[in-house]
């Protein structure tokens, strides 16, 4: 079974008998969820190309991503994560919303990160050197051992997607429903996220490969560390939003938005790199030497893995100031990309000056944020950016045999790469 | 002297058959390691619950997985049919038990040294305090674990290190590096320890430590070790995340081990502590599966941490598979014994002692051994069990009734017979200082107080 079977069937207890999705929540939630990394969500990214990419890219590795086996999910505790998962229905946890998010995802985003491990799989080829990992059963050119760590990817990536999702019960609101609710709520949140952790070590061990086992642990740090980092400084702005009462009164609609957050493009990048990159980079790696590549060919593949996630996440951080249509309402992160480079032109006091004209009976008025930024040059050089990372992946790729699978990681940087 | 002694020491000269000791070696000289050596210790406590309740014995008790080591047995045909041959055994032992319950219940708690380890009688032996021997290769052992918390952040740093004080007991590092010596001696008489065993105590306390972090915003809990806990100074997202960056960096020691059959090991102890965690959110309705159901997530949460860790250090030890049995059975053994004291303490402790709030277990409506037991004497203790003590009034109403009954005394009977299994197997190690500390350190377990 995958691990998209198990969300199905999760949501079969939460879709079917869910209550109908409050507005404000859904917007809340979904945003703080896609804006802190999450590769899906992000519609408006030239669908039908980035959908194409995507599915052309699931034919060369055989199967599709999502229909990976992942032999903890037939074991009890995942009926037992179902059953408890159920009891949420009805309060307003963000775990919820995450496994939503998880299960109505209809861009094959999901498991993109899997994709890309299996696809530099592929496109590396077997070592022309003696016998490679243990379970050296090649299927579509790839090695199962490859295929276990492309699970093991998804999997470190989901556990941290729903450990994020855990609330501070001492900040709960009366909006937020009962007390009792929300700690029930971060139980299982927790057990959830450990459980992945642990079929995760798991299956590392079974990789028999310690090298791999630390590669993908100090991926874990470094993705822990980053989701810290991202959540200290929506909670800084929050601390400061409440000294400055008058100056940005606020609805808790905003509440993961960092108003005044100041930070520069290079603590940008390492924040980005721990929390969007690292993960990738590292497996990317971790597939070269399970084939057993040399350091080399390790390294390309880390390049390309980082590039390509940084160029995608750079990518998702412009869509609300490329769109004209229809996002209008939407808030978008002012720690995103084009946001923090605007930021870094104008100087910090211009900026915090800039907002506070944006401000309108006590609220930030987006959209007026907005057309002010596009005024200036943060947007353009933040696809001037998001090309340079670009670029520096498909030089990484210069180095493997042309093939299929390399015209498809390609393929993964020209769609994130693309604005018209 | 005490009825216990009497018996006890009575039992030790032969004075008549144990035959539950006759019956066990008897098993053991047919080989069958492993599993068999189990079941016959799940088997012990299971039998022993079984006759309190007073029934008959059948062989009830469903295991998840038979034959995987470390859960909870099958019992099998042989553990039946020996039943009967236990029964005069029991009952003697029911009897003189029953005595302590007229005392006072610390009274009871300050004789149990004398009662619970046969290694007293026996001559020839030096014991050395088992924490000060151990804590010679452990100096700089919070040192070492905070240099490998290398984060940039200072506020994730502070919190990942906050445990890492150098206030905890280090029971399990403490056992880690005893039971490394022990095997290297018995091994090749060496008396060096590696680095890399060594780093298997860090690790074994750094996985506690983040699953301590992470069980308290499970249960949410305001102090541990009389300071307040990560969730409540730092709030729950960030505590959540701590743990994790623990787990992480355990993770990274252990695989610079750079031995696979290691790191197997102890990812079991992550896979455990997780599913004993689910485990605690079930309940059994069925008396003698609520029991088995107890040990296991006692095993799962506790004991595996300890019976992995000293597998691992004998892994790293010596290629003898006896010897890890050995270590495997010491920890596992010891582990339960641990966990079955904690229990009882969580009853008979005041909560300055044990820097966490006593009766705690109650209030997460978890009914632990001492519990269980009682509820065999007040049989309206299950209508509170299946409730989880959710009712106002539950849980003094639950407390009352656990000192009102003997279920404190069944409880650190249990964790004795645990702990003489612990004994009966390190036993088979050559002698050595060490190994010696680890008999020690057994009796440790059941007089601490805190």
């Amino acid at each position: 079974m995958s691990l998209r079977q198990l969300l199905l069937r999760l949501s079969g207890y939460l879709g079917a008998s869910g209550p109908p999705h409050r507005q404000w929540w859904c917007a809340r939630s979904l945003d703080s969820i896609s804006s802190v990394g999450s590769w899906r969500g992000r519609s408006s990214r030239t669908p039908a190309h980035w959908n194409q990419v995507v599915s052309e890219a699931e034919k060369i590795v055989g199967y599709p991503a999502s229909f990976m086996s992942l032999r903890c999910l037939l074991s009890d505790e995942l009926s037992n994560i179902a059953m408890q998962v159920r009891k949420l229905v009805g309060t307003q946890h963000p775990l919820l919303s995450t496994a939503r998010g998880l299960v109505h995802d209809s861009r094959h985003n999901l498991q993109l990160r899997g994709l890309v491990v299996l696809l530099i799989s592929k496109a590396a080829g077997p070592s022309t050197g003696n016998s490679p990992c243990q379970n050296y059963d090649m299927v579509s050119g790839i090695y199962s051992c490859q295929r276990s760590l492309a699970e093991i990817t998804e999997l470190i990536h989901t556990a941290l997607l729903v450990h994020r999702g855990i609330v501070n019960l001492s900040e709960l609101q009366s909006s937020d429903g009962p007390l009792k609710d929300m700690q029930f709520g971060n139980k299982i949140a927790i057990l959830s996220g450990d459980f992945l952790l642990a079929n995760a070590c798991n299956g590392l061990a079974l990789l028999q490969n310690t090298k791999v086992s630390e590669l993908l642990a100090s991926a874990l740090m470094d993705l822990v560390q980053g989701v810290y980092r991202e959540n200290s400084a929506s909670a800084k702005a929050l601390l400061q939003r409440q000294e400055d009462h008058c100056r940005f009164q606020d609805n808790q609609g905003y509440i993961e938005h960092s108003i005044t957050d100041d930070i520069g493009v290079s603590t940008w990048k390492e924040q980005t790199f721990l929390s969007h990159c690292a993960l990738l980079a590292k497996s990317c790696q971790a597939a070269m030497e399970l084939a057993k590549h040399d350091a080399e060919v390790q390294d390309m593949a880390f390049q390309y893995g980082k590039h390509m996630a940084m160029s995608h996440k750079i990518n998702s951080d412009l869509q609300p100031f490329i769109k004209d249509k229809a996002s209008d309402s939407k808030t978008f992160n002012l720690n995103s990309a084009p946001v923090v480079l605007h930021q870094e032109f104008l100087g910090r006091d211009v900026w915090i000056k800039q907002i506070r004209e944006a401000q309108e009976k006590g609220r930030l008025n987006y959209t007026k944020l907005r057309e002010t930024i596009k005024a200036g040059k943060g947007v353009t050089s933040a696809i001037d950016l998001c090309r340079y990372h670009g670029n520096k992946a498909l030089e990484a790729l210069e180095s493997f045999p042309p093939s299929e699978a390399r015209s498809a990681l390609e393929n993964i940087v020209f769609a994130v790469t693309r604005f018209s | 002297m005490t009825a216990q002694r009497v018996w006890w020491e009575a039992g030790c000269g032969r004075a008549f058959p144990v035959p539950s000791f006759r019956l066990r070696v008897r098993a053991w000289g047919r080989g069958g390691a492993t599993a068999r050596r189990d079941f016959q210790t799940r088997a012990m406590a299971t039998r022993w619950w079984c006759w309190r309740r007073g029934c008959s014995w059948r062989p009830a008790v469903r295991s998840p997985r038979p034959g995987h080591p470390g859960c909870a047995g099958l019992l099998g045909t042989r553990a039946a049919s020996d039943t009967r041959a236990q029964m005069p055994y029991f009952n003697l032992v029911k009897t003189l038990t029953s005595v302590p319950s007229v005392h006072s219940i610390s009274q009871f708690h300050q004789r149990t040294p004398a009662v619970c380890c046969c290694s007293q009688t026996q001559s020839g032996e030096k014991y050395a305090d088992p924490f000060k021997l151990g804590w010679r290769d452990l100096k700089g052992l919070y040192e070492d674990i905070r240099k490998e918390l290398c984060i940039s952040t200072k506020e994730l740093k502070d919190m990942s290190e906050y445990y890492f004080d150098g206030k905890g007991k280090a029971f399990r590092p403490i056992i880690v590096v005893l039971m490394a010596r022990a095997c290297n001696i018995h091994h090749n008489n060496s008396r060096d320890m590696q680095a890399n065993q060594r780093s298997i105590a860090l690790i074994a306390e750094m996985i506690h430590t983040a699953s301590l972090v992470h069980d308290d915003v499970i249960d949410d809990a305001s102090s541990r070790r009389g300071k307040h806990t990560v969730n409540k100074i730092w709030g729950e997202k960030k505590a959540v995340l701590a743990g994790d960056l623990i787990l992480s960096a355990a993770s990274i020691v252990l695989a610079r081990i750079g031995n696979t059959a290691v790191t197997s090991i102890l990812t079991q102890v992550i896979e455990d502590l997780v599913r004993g965690e689910f485990l605690q959110l079930g309940s059994k309705e069925n008396e003698n599966e609520r029991f088995a159901h107890y040990l296991e997530k006692t095993f799962k949460k506790t004991a595996s941490l300890i019976a992995n860790s000293c597998k691992a250090v004998s892994v790293l030890s010596c290629p003898d598979p006896v010897v890890h049995e050995i270590a495997y059975q010491y920890g596992k053994n010891i582990g339960i014994a641990f966990q079955l004291i904690d229990d009882v303490l969580d009853f008979t402790s005041c909560s300055d002692q044990m820097g966490k709030p006593t009766s705690a277990d109650l209030k997460l409506g978890l009914a632990t051994g001492p519990v269980l037991f009682a509820c065999q004497q007040f049989p309206e203790m299950n209508a509170m069990i299946m409730r989880r003590f959710s009712l106002p009034g539950d849980v003094d109403r639950a407390r009352q009734y656990v000192l009102q009954s003997d279920g404190v005394q069944q409880t650190t009977y249990l964790a004795q017979q645990y702990c003489h299994e612990a004994v009966r197997e390190i036993r088979k190690l050559r002698p050595s200082t060490e190994r010696d500390a680890l008999i020690q350190l057994s009796e440790s377990v059941l007089t601490r107080d805190k």
